[in-house]
C-alpha cells in the first residue's frame, strides 16, 4: 500500500493527517488536485518540501471556489501571506477546515476572518457591505444594502460597539441550524 | 489596540497551556497563538524540570494533547506542523526516561492510533457512494445531497435488518429447514404447478414464490430445525421484534447525536438577518447555474426580510387571504378524505371481484398497489397547487406541504393495512366465523369449481386435525366439514383461484401486498422519475427551439428536485418495510435493492436532468427534520403489525408459529420448557403486577424527573443568555474605559466572556453535571436585574459550585489554580495568610499549598457543601454527587498546578499575579462559608428587596442604550458590601495570629472605602447620611451619564462618573492604592468572598484584577487605577439611584 506513491515520506503524510481531517488517500488526492492546477510549476516530488507558490488566479479557477463570491477573501485567508497565493500547505489547510469533519468552532472562526474584509478583527459595516454586495452581485440597492448592515449589527452586535466582534459572531453563527 | 489584545491574548493562552488546560473545542479559537515561541519555550523548561518523571509524564501527556488537537487549531499549516514536530520530538525524547512499563504503554499507544488510523483509511475506502454524492453536493449544495446521505444511511439500516433477518431466520430455514416440496405447506398444490410459472402468477407473488422462503408461510413450526436444534419460530419471532428494537435505538441514537451536535436551540434568539446574510452562501456549490439561483435565491430571502421587516404591521386584505387559506385547507382535507375512501374502496372492490370472478385481469390483481401508488404521486402536487392559494411565506408553504403529504402517506398505509386487517378478519378461522360461513356457503355453493370435491377429501382429515388439536375435541365432524367447505369456498373466491388450505394464511397475504405494494411503488418511482424529470428534459431541452414560447424558462421548464417530498417518500418506503418486515423476512433484502437502485437512478436523474429546487430548504448536518419524520413513521408502522400479532390467532397450516393461540406465546413456552425451573419463576415474578406495577411507576417518576431538569435546565439556560448579553457588555465598557497597560485584562475579560459564551451554550448531555452547576451560577447574575423567587437556591448552590464553575469552563489561569489553594486555605490560614502579603506571589504560596495532602481538600470542602446543605433549605439533592466528582478533578489537576507555578514565575510578574489574584479569593471565599451563615441571610433579603427595583428598570431600558452597563453596576456593590462582615468576621477568629492580622488590616482599610456606601445602598435608608447625600450628587451625574449613553458609546458614560467622582473618591483611592501594591488582590478577595454573590464573584474577580493587576506591575500609571478605582465607585451611586 505504502510503494505507490512517492510524493510524500510516511512521515509528511502522518503529520498531514495529524494536522488535517483527512485520510491519506484524501490528502494524495488533493495533492494532485493541487498539482492539477500547475502541472508545469508543482513537482511530483514533495519530500523536500520545495517551495512552490500558486498564484491565487490559478487557486480561484477550481471548480470549487470558481463560483463562491467569496473565492478571493477565502484564498487571502488561508493563504500564509494573506496574498491569496497559497503552498501545498494552505492548500490542504484551506480544505480541511472546509471539510465536513471540521468542527463547528474552528469553521466559524474562519468565517468571522473570511468576512472580515479590512483585517482588522472586527466585522465592521463596510465589510458587511462587502459582503451584501458579493452575494447578491450587487443586485440590491444602497439603501437596502445598508439596512441590512444595520439589521445584521443590530441583531448580533452583544457589546453594542457598531461591529461585529469575533464572540459575537461565534455566539451567533454557532446557533445557526444552517451553519455547516 | 488589536495588537495589544492579541499579545496579551498570546500570553494568557500560554499561560492557559501551562496548566494544560488546552480544550478540545470552544475555548481554542480565541487564542491566536504562535506555536513556535511557545513550544520553544517549553522545550526549555521542560529540560529545566526534567528530573521529575511526573512532571515529564505530565508533559508528555500535554504534547500528546497538542498532537491530538492539533488539527482544530486555527494556525497555518506551516506552524501546525512544526509545532507537531516538536511535540512528537519532546514525546519521543522523554519518553524514554520514565519508567518501562510507560515506555511500554505509550510505544502500544502510539502502534494502536497507527492502527487506527489505518483502518480508518480502509474503512473510508469502502463508504458507499461518498464521490456520487460529493459530486450531487458540489453541484446543487447541501439540500440535495441531505438527500443522498439520508437514503445512505437508511440503506445501511436496510442491510443490518437484512443481515438480522438472513443470518437467523432465512438462511437456517434454507440449510436445515425441510426442503421444499417435502411438506404439505412447501409444496405447492396440485392444481397451481400448472400455472405456478406463469408470469401474472409470479407477478402477482403466487406460485413459486408465494412458497418461498420470501413469506411467512413456507417457515416450518418445527420447535427445533437441524442437528444442532435450532429454534427457528422462536428465532422468527425475536427477529421481527428486534427489527424494531434496532431501528429504533439507531434512530434514537442519531436523533441524539445529532440534537447533542446542533445548539441550535436558542430558536428564539433572532438572527434572522445574520443568518441570511452570513449563511445564506452554501459553500459547497461548483455549477454556475447553480451559483446563479442560489445568488438569485439569496437576493429573494434578503428583499423578502427586508419586507417582512418594513411591514410588519400592515397586513394586506386579510380576508382573502383567510379565506383562501380555508378553501384551501378544505380543499386539502377533502383530497385526503377522497384518497383514504379510494383506497379502502378499492381494497373493498377487489375482495368482492376476487369473490366473484374466476379470472382476474392483471389490473384487477393490482388495483391496489398502483391506486396506491398513484395517489402518493398525485396528490403532493396537488397539494402543491393548493398551497399556492394560501399566499404562505415559502417557508411555512413548505412545512404545510411536508405536513400534509405525510398525513397523506400516513393515511394511504393506514387504509391500506386496515383494509388488509379487515380482510385478515374475514380470513381467520374464528368459532364466530361459521355463521358467516355457512350464510356464505349458501350463496357460493354455485360458485364451486369441480376440482373442490376431490380438493376437499384431501383437506378435510388435515383441518380436522388441526382443529381437533388446537380448538375443542367436541367439534363434530360435519361441523368441521363445514367449516373446511365454506373455508375452501372462500379461497376459491378470496385468492384467485388457489383452493387450498394453506391459502388460509394470512400472513402470507399481508406480506404479499406489502411487497407488492414496494414494488409497484418501485415501478412508479422508475416511471416518474424517467417521465417527469428525463423526458421532460428531453423535451425542454430540443424541442425549445421549435416552440413558440421558451420551454426552458417558462412552462414546463426542467424538472426541480423537490427534496422534502424526495424524503418524505424514502421515509414513506422505510415505513412500508416495517410494516410488513414481520410477515416477508425478505423484505428488508428487497429493500436495499430498492433503494440501491433508487441511488443510482436519481443521482443520475438530477444530475443529467433537474435544476435545483428554488426554495430555500437547506438540511444542515444537524437537522433531525428527516430523522423525525422517520421515527414517527417508524412508531405508526409499528403499530399495526403489533396489532395484528397480538390481535390475529397465527394462521393454522402455514407460518412458524402454526399451532399456537397466540404469536408470541412461543416465548412465554420455550421459557416453560426449555429454561431451568428457577429461571421460569423469576420470570414469573417479573412479570407479575407486584413487579410490573412498581417498574412502570419508576419509569413514569424517572421521566418526570427527567423532565423536570430539562425544564430547570432550558430556564437557567435563558438565563444564562441573558447574562451572557450582560457580561459582554460589561466587557465592552471596561474594553473603552480602561486604557494602555489595562488592555490586558480588558482583553482577558474578552476570553473569559467569550469561553463563557461558548461555553454556556453548549447543553449537552455528557455535560450534565458541569452544566448544572453553572447555569445555576450564572443565574445569579441575571437575577441581579429581574428578581426571582428562587434566589435562595441559587444562592446557596451557587456556592458549592463555585469552583467547578470556574474551572470547568472558563478562565484557564483562574481555574486551575484556585482549587490548589482552597485546602491550604481551608485547613491552615497562616499558609495563605503569607502569600497575601508577599507582594505578588511567589512559589512559596503555592508549594505550600501543595503540601497539602488531598484528602483535605477533600474533607475540608465537603463539610462545608454539607453544612451549606443543612442551612440552605433550598438545595438540592443532586448537587451533592456533583461536588464530588469535582473534588476529583481538582485532585488531578494538582500537579499541573505545581507545575504552571514554576512556570509563570520566569515570566513577568505580570503573568503571574493574575492567577493568584484568581487563586486567592476562592479561597476566602471558602472559608466563609461556614462562618457566615446568618449573616449572609439577612443580606439576601436585602438584595432581594433590591433586585426588585432593578427588575423594571434595566429589563425596560436595555434595548435602547448600552444595555447592561447599569445591571453590571448593580452588580458590584452586592460583592462589596458583605465581605467587609465577613473581614470583620474573619478578623475576630483570627486575632490570636500576628501574620493574619498584618495581612488583614491593610485589606480591611482600603475595604472600608466602598464598604460604606454599600451598605447604604442595600437598605436603602442608610446608615450614613453622608453617603446618602454622595448618592444624590451622583444620582445627578448619574442622570447625565444616562442621557448621554444614548448616542455616545458606553465609556462616555463612565467618564461622566469619573469627574463627578474624582475630588471624593481621591483620598481613599490614593491609600488604597499604596496598600494595592502588596495588597492588590486583598481587595478581589474580599469581594468575592461574599458567597452569597458567588455568582458574581467571577465576573468581579475579573474586574478586579483589572484594576489592580497593574498596579503591581506598573506603578507608573496611578491614574489609570485610580479611574478604575472610580468606575467602582460610581456603582454604588447608581445602586442608591435605583433605590431612590
Amino acid at each position: 500500500m505504502g510503494n505507490k506513491q512517492t510524493v510524500f515520506t510516511q512521515e509528511q503524510l502522518d503529520a498531514y493527517q495529524d494536522c488535517t481531517f483527512f485520510t491519506r488517500k484524501e490528502i494524495l488526492r488533493l495533492f494532485y488536485r493541487y498539482r492539477d492546477l500547475a502541472p508545469q510549476l508543482v513537482p511530483l516530488d514533495y519530500t523536500h518540501k520545495p517551495d512552490v507558490t500558486l498564484p491565487y488566479e490559478l487557486i480561484g479557477s477550481m471548480p470549487e471556489l470558481k463560483d463562491n463570491p467569496f473565492r478571493q477573501r477565502i484564498a487571502e485567508v488561508f493563504s500564509e501571506g494573506g496574498d491569496g497565493n497559497m503552498t501545498l500547505d494552505d492548500f490542504l489547510d484551506m480544505f480541511s477546515v472546509l471539510s465536513e469533519m471540521a468542527p463547528r468552532d474552528l469553521k466559524a472562526y474562519y468565517a468571522f476572518k473570511i468576512y472580515d474584509f479590512n483585517n482588522d478583527d472586527y466585522i465592521c459595516k463596510s465589510d458587511l457591505e462587502k459582503t451584501v454586495n458579493k452575494l447578491t452581485r450587487n443586485e440590491l440597492t444602497p439603501e437596502e444594502v445598508s439596512l441590512v448592515c444595520e439589521k445584521v449589527i443590530y441583531e448580533a452586535d452583544v457589546d453594542n460597539d457598531g461591529k461585529l466582534s469575533l464572540e459575537d459572531f461565534q455566539h451567533m453563527i454557532i446557533r445557526a441550524p444552517d451553519f455547516l | 489596540m488589536a495588537a495589544a489584545t492579541g499579545s496579551a491574548a498570546v500570553k494568557t493562552a500560554k499561560s492557559c497551556k501551562k496548566y494544560r488546560s488546552v480544550k478540545r473545542h470552544a475555548n481554542i479559537y480565541t487564542y491566536q497563538e504562535p506555536p513556535h515561541s511557545n513550544s520553544d519555550e517549553d522545550i526549555s523548561e521542560e529540560k529545566a524540570e526534567s528530573h521529575d518523571p511526573e512532571q515529564v509524564f505530565q508533559n508528555i501527556q500535554y504534547q500528546k494533547e497538542i498532537m491530538s488537537n492539533i488539527r482544530c487549531q486555527p494556525w497555518p499549516m506551516r506552524q501546525k506542523l512544526r509545532a507537531l514536530r516538536q511535540a512528537k520530538e519532546i514525546v519521543l525524547k522523554y519518553e524514554g526516561r520514565l519508567t518501562r512499563t510507560r515506555g511500554y504503554q505509550a510505544a502500544g499507544a502510539e502502534l494502536w492510533r497507527k492502527f487506527i488510523r489505518l483502518a480508518y483509511n480502509f474503512v473510508v475506502l469502502f463508504i458507499p457512494w461518498e464521490m456520487r454524492i460529493k459530486k450531487i453536493e458540489s453541484h446543487f449544495g447541501s439540500g440535495v445531497a441531505s438527500y443522498f446521505i439520508f437514503l445512505r444511511w437508511l440503506f445501511g439500516i436496510n442491510i443490518v435488518l437484512t443481515i438480522m433477518t438472513g443470518a437467523f431466520v432465512v438462511l437456517p430455514e434454507l440449510l436445515a429447514g425441510a426442503p421444499f416440496g417435502t411438506t404439505d405447506r412447501k409444496t405447492i398444490p396440485e392444481d397451481q404447478v400448472k400455472s405456478a410459472q406463469d408470469l401474472d402468477t409470479i407477478w402477482s407473488l403466487g406460485g413459486y414464490l408465494q412458497y418461498s422462503v420470501l413469506f411467512y408461510g413456507y417457515y416450518g413450526h418445527d420447535r427445533k430445525i437441524g442437528k444442532a436444534g435450532y429454534r427457528l419460530p422462536l428465532a422468527y419471532f425475536l427477529v421481527g421484534m428486534a427489527v424494531f428494537a434496532y431501528s429504533f435505538i439507531i434512530l434514537l441514537k442519531k436523533m441524539a447525536k445529532n440534537s447533542r451536535m446542533s445548539l441550535a436551540s436558542a430558536s428564539d434568539e433572532n438572527y434572522t438577518f445574520c443568518w441570511r446574510l452570513f449563511c445564506a452562501w452554501d459553500y459547497l456549490i461548483g455549477n454556475p447555474e447553480a451559483a446563479e439561483s442560489k445568488a438569485a435565491a439569496i437576493v429573494n430571502s434578503i428583499r423578502e426580510a427586508i419586507l417582512e421587516e418594513q411591514e410588519k404591521k400592515k397586513s394586506k386584505n386579510l380576508a382573502v387571504t383567510i379565506s383562501l387559506r380555508i378553501i384551501a385547507n378544505i380543499l386539502v382535507l377533502l383530497s385526503l378524505a377522497g384518497s383514504i375512501y379510494i383506497i379502502y374502496f378499492v381494497v373493498d372492490r377487489s375482495q368482492k371481484l376476487e369473490r366473484t370472478k374466476k379470472e382476474l385481469t392483471l389490473w384487477e390483481k393490482n388495483e391496489v398497489s398502483v391506486v396506491v401508488s398513484l395517489i402518493t404521486m398525485i396528490a403532493p402536487s396537488a397539494f402543491e397547487l393548493v398551497a399556492a392559494l394560501e399566499m404562505y411565506h415559502p417557508r411555512t408553504t413548505l412545512r404545510f406541504q411536508l405536513a400534509r403529504v405525510l398525513v397523506l402517506y400516513l393515511g394511504n398505509l393506514y387504509s391500506l393495512i386496515i383494509a388488509l386487517l379487515d380482510k385478515v378478519d374475514s380470513m381467520s378461522v374464528t368459532d364466530s366465523d361459521v355463521n358467516y360461513n355457512a350464510s356464505n356457503f349458501a350463496t357460493l355453493s354455485t360458485s364451486k369449481t369441480p376440482s373442490k370435491e376431490d380438493n376437499l377429501s384431501t383437506t378435510v382429515p388435515n383441518v380436522h386435525f388441526k382443529r381437533n388439536g388446537i380448538v375443542t375435541l367436541e367439534e363434530s365432524r360435519t361441523q368441521g366439514m363445514t367449516v373446511s367447505d365454506s373455508l375452501v369456498n372462500r379461497t376459491v373466491s378470496l385468492s384467485s383461484n388457489t383452493q387450498n388450505p394453506q391459502d388460509q394464511c394470512w400472513e402470507t397475504y399481508v406480506g404479499q401486498e406489502m411487497l407488492k405494494l414496494s414494488i409497484i411503488d418501485m415501478i412508479f418511482t422508475v416511471a416518474s422519475i424517467l417521465l417527469i424529470d428525463f423526458f421532460r428534459g428531453l423535451c425542454v431541452r430540443y424541442l425549445s427551439d421549435c416552440w413558440c414560447w421558451d420551454l426552458e424558462s417558462k412552462f414546463p421548464e426542467y424538472g426541480e428536485f423537490k427534496i422534502a417530498e424526495n424524503v418524505l417518500h424514502l421515509v414513506y418506503n422505510q415505513g412500508m418495510i416495517w410494516m410488513g418486515a414481520f410477515f416477508s423476512p425478505c423484505l428488508p433484502a428487497f429493500n436495499v435493492l430498492k433503494l440501491i437502485g433508487l441511488m443510482y437512478l436519481r443521482s443520475w436523474a438530477v444530475l443529467t436532468c433537474n435544476v435545483p429546487h428554488q426554495q430555500v430548504f437547506r438540511a444542515s448536518r444537524s437537522n433531525n427534520f428527516y430523522l423525525a419524520m422517520l421515527l414517527f413513521m417508524l412508531f405508526l408502522c409499528m403499530l399495526p403489525t403489533i396489532f395484528a400479532i397480538a390481535r390475529y390467532k397465527p394462521s393454522l397450516s402455514c407460518g412458524p408459529f402454526s399451532g399456537q393461540e397466540k404469536i408470541y406465546d412461543i416465548v412465554s413456552e420455550t421459557i416453560k420448557s426449555d429454561f431451568p425451573t428457577w429461571f421460569n419463576t423469576v420470570i414469573t415474578y417479573i412479570s407479575s403486577p407486584v413487579v410490573v406495577l412498581p417498574a412502570l411507576l419508576l419509569l413514569f417518576m424517572l421521566i418526570y424527573y427527567l423532565q423536570s431538569i430539562a425544564r430547570s435546565l432550558k430556564y437557567t439556560n435563558n438565563q444564562l443568555r441573558m447574562k451572557i448579553q450582560t457580561v459582554s457588555t460589561g466587557k465592552s465598557t471596561f474594553t473603552c474605559s480602561l486604557v494602555g497597560p489595562q488592555t490586558w485584562e480588558a482583553s482577558l475579560v474578552i476570553q473569559i466572556t467569550s469561553d463563557l459564551a461558548q461555553n454556556s451554550e453548549s447543553t449537552r448531555i455528557q455535560n450534565l453535571d458541569g452544566n448544572d452547576k453553572r447555569p445555576e451560577k450564572e443565574a445569579d447574575i441575571s437575577q441581579e436585574s429581574s428578581a426571582r423567587s428562587s434566589t435562595p437556591r441559587k444562592n446557596g448552590s451557587v456556592l458549592n459550585f463555585e469552583s467547578p464553575v470556574i474551572k470547568g469552563t472558563r478562565i484557564q489561569t483562574i481555574s486551575q489554580s484556585v482549587p490548589q489553594t482552597v485546602p491550604s486555605t481551608d485547613v491552615a490560614r497562616p499558609i495563605n495568610a503569607t502569600p497575601t502579603t508577599s507582594t505578588s506571589l511567589t512559589p512559596a504560596c503555592s508549594s505550600s499549598s501543595i503540601q497539602k495532602p488531598r484528602n483535605d481538600l477533600i474533607t475540608n470542602r465537603y463539610p462545608s457543601v454539607v453544612h451549606r446543605s443543612a442551612s440552605d433549605l433550598s438545595k438540592t439533592k443532586s448537587y451533592a454527587p456533583v461536588n464530588f466528582k469535582k473534588h476529583t478533578e481538582d485532585a488531578h489537576s494538582e500537579p499541573l498546578f505545581r507545575k504552571g507555578i514554576r512556570q509563570v514565575n520566569p515570566d513577568a510578574s505580570g503573568a503571574g499575579a493574575p492567577v493568584f489574584v484568581a487563586c486567592r479569593p476562592y479561597t476566602t471565599r471558602y472559608f466563609l462559608v461556614n462562618e457566615n451563615e446568618t449573616r449572609k441571610k439577612s443580606l439576601r433579603s436585602t438584595s432581594r428587596l433590591q433586585r426588585h427595583f432593578r427588575k423594571g428598570e434595566p429589563e425596560g431600558i436595555i434595548e435602547l442604550y448600552p444595555r447592561n452597563i447599569r445591571r453590571y453596576v448593580v452588580r458590584t456593590p452586592h460583592q462589596m458590601y458583605s465581605p467587609h462582615p465577613s473581614e470583620d468576621e474573619e478578623d475576630e477568629e483570627e486575632l490570636g495570629r500576628e501574620f493574619m492580622n498584618r495581612s488583614h488590616r491593610p485589606r480591611s482599610l482600603s475595604d472600608l472605602r466602598p464598604a460604606p456606601r454599600f451598605y447604604i445602598g442595600e437598605h436603602g435608608d442608610g446608615h450614613i447620611l453622608m453617603s446618602k447625600d454622595l448618592a444624590r450628587v451622583h444620582y445627578k451625574s448619574w442622570d447625565d451619564g444616562f442621557e448621554l449613553d444614548l448616542d455616545r458609546p458606553p465609556y462616555a458614560y463612565k467618564k461622566v462618573h469619573l469627574n463627578y467622582l474624582e475630588p471624593r473618591v481621591k483620598p481613599k483611592s490614593k491609600q488604597k492604592l499604596e496598600q494595592s501594591l502588596t495588597e492588590s488582590d486583598s481587595i478581589s478577595i474580599e469581594s468575592s468572598s461574599d458567597p452569597q454573590n458567588s455568582g458574581n464573584d467571577q465576573y468581579i474577580q475579573v474586574i478586579h484584577n483589572k484594576e489592580k493587576y497593574p498596579k503591581p506591575g506598573t506603578k507608573l500609571n496611578k491614574k489609570k487605577s485610580k479611574n478604575s478605582v472610580d468606575l467602582n465607585m460610581s456603582e454604588p451611586n447608581e445602586l442608591v439611584c435605583s433605590n431612590v
